[in-house]
């Protein structure tokens, strides 16, 4: 009753090596739009301090929320298809893609970083304030690092289950993992043992994306934990 | 419906608007059988995960494990395209749609309730064996009313991601918002441009997600308060 034919997938050259390229351009698509929705991330927290204008405060939140509460699909969908045509430009799928998952994955990042710095202790801040630190030093010296460092568990996880759901930038036609998938079922009719193998390759991909994060932790915050 | 939109909106987007809600529905009753099936089954390796049996503990942590690193996608490909064609039967978008998202919220949820249970002092686990209660007696009058005050915050918020899971649907033609949506803005129609269509989608996601987002805010308050 079982028949399985994996064989029929590394069969042909041209099957793996859409499989090494899909995974490949997952790899980078989700690490860029990573580090740049991180980025974002912390631009949307500093403009939720509270010293500043309520009218940017409220942006940024009502950004949040809205990405936080929308499906990464509708999106990608405005992104990659309704942005070039409202604003007449053009530009390759890659860049959409990029700029979905940079999008989406800094709304959930925004959110994290701020309990963290929400629950950094006050005796810090009032600490580096008698010891004439100045505002923007005390946020980029004292609070951020041991915010970031608190909630970096949180930050991988939610990395990982942002990770999990790229595989759909392969519906604007970008050549990710899902894409290189879809390509070689179109072509052998081997469906179920096609999504087995992608599925196990997203399993190792996200192994290794936990074990570069936790490497980068203790390279980044040496100091967290000690005593 | 279509009578309160046009007056409102005009007779294209009133139209428009019109065909999307109807859709919403069949994204409402796919996140609800999601999430109930889900419960259901999620309570079970709730249970499995903290039973003292060591076998039915590996196996729950195996399932567990084993639904949360997978994508929802692969998912719903596996179940949707995959056992079709290798089992050679007939599943219809809805039962492959239920089941794969029914398997991704047991997954999630077992997790989320096992930490709840877990954040129980163990005290109040010794206090019920030195009462003489069996383990369910000691789970179901001890532990759990307690863990369910604990667990509802994450569980409302497992919702949103619930209903944010079946959007990933249409991809096995599944009838609902998501793919409704999708047909309209490549409709070519004037006025049905992507960039109009798709934060039309957007919002009515919103207005499902939102609330939930803002009672399991809510929720949590409240228990920390205490």
């Amino acid at each position: 009753m079982f028949d399985f034919r994996f064989y029929e997938i590394w069969r042909s050259e041209e099957f793996v090596n859409t499989l090494i390229e899909g995974a490949f351009n997952s790899f980078w698509l989700t690490t860029v739009g990573g580090i740049c929705g991180f980025v974002l991330a912390l631009i949307l927290v500093l403009m939720q301090d509270k010293s500043l204008f309520i009218g940017i405060r409220l942006t940024s939140r009502i950004y949040v929320e809205f990405i936080r509460n929308t499906p990464f699909v509708v999106q990608m969908f405005f992104v990659a298809f309704g942005l070039p045509l409202l604003l007449d430009l053009q530009w390759s799928f890659h860049i959409s893609a990029l700029l979905a998952i940079t999008l989406n994955f800094s709304a959930y990042f925004a959110e994290i970083v701020r309990s963290g710095i929400d629950s950094t202790p006050k005796g810090q801040i009032e600490a580096a304030q008698s010891l004439g630190f100045k505002k923007i030093a005390i946020f980029k010296d004292i609070v951020l690092p041991q915010a970031i460092a608190k909630v970096y568990p949180s930050l991988t996880s939610q990395f990982i289950f942002l990770f999990l759901t790229t595989g759909l930038i392969s519906e604007i036609g970008v050549e990710d993992l899902t894409w290189a998938g879809r390509f070689i079922s179109d072509r052998n009719f081997r469906d179920f043992e096609v999504y087995l193998v992608l599925t196990g390759i997203y399993m190792c991909m996200s192994w290794m994306f936990i074990f570069l994060l936790n490497s980068l932790k203790q390279k980044a915050f040496p100091w967290w934990g000690l005593k | 419906m279509k009578d309160l939109l046009t007056p409102l909106f005009g007779d294209f987007y009133g139209n428009m608007i019109a065909i999307l809600l109807n859709a919403t529905q069949w994204t409402i009753y796919l996140s609800i059988t999601a999430f109930v099936g889900g419960g259901l089954i999620g309570l079970v390796f709730t249970i499995l995960k903290i039973s003292p049996v060591k076998p039915l503990r590996w196996f729950a942590s195996a399932y567990i494990w084993f639904f949360q690193s997978i994508p929802l996608l692969m998912l719903l490909f596996i179940l949707g395209l995959g056992v079709p064609v290798f089992f050679q039967i007939d599943i219809p978008p809805w039962l492959a749609a239920g089941t794969a998202l029914t398997l991704f919220t047991s997954a999630y949820m077992s997790e989320v309730w096992r930490g709840a249970l877990q954040s129980v002092p163990v005290g109040q686990w010794e206090g019920g064996k030195a009462l003489g209660m069996t383990f369910s007696q000691n789970l179901m009058w001890v532990v759990a009313p307690q863990a369910i005050r604990i667990a509802t915050p994450a569980t409302v918020g497992f919702m949103i991601q619930v209903i944010k899971g079946t959007s990933l649907a249409y991809i096995i033609d599944y009838n609902d918002l998501m793919r409704w949506g999708k047909k309209i803005a490549n409709s070519q129609l004037d006025g049905a441009e992507p960039f109009i269509v798709f934060p039309i989608i957007a919002l009515i996601y919103f207005a499902l997600c939102f609330p939930l987002s803002c009672w399991s805010k809510s929720l949590e308050k409240s228990i920390n308060k205490t």
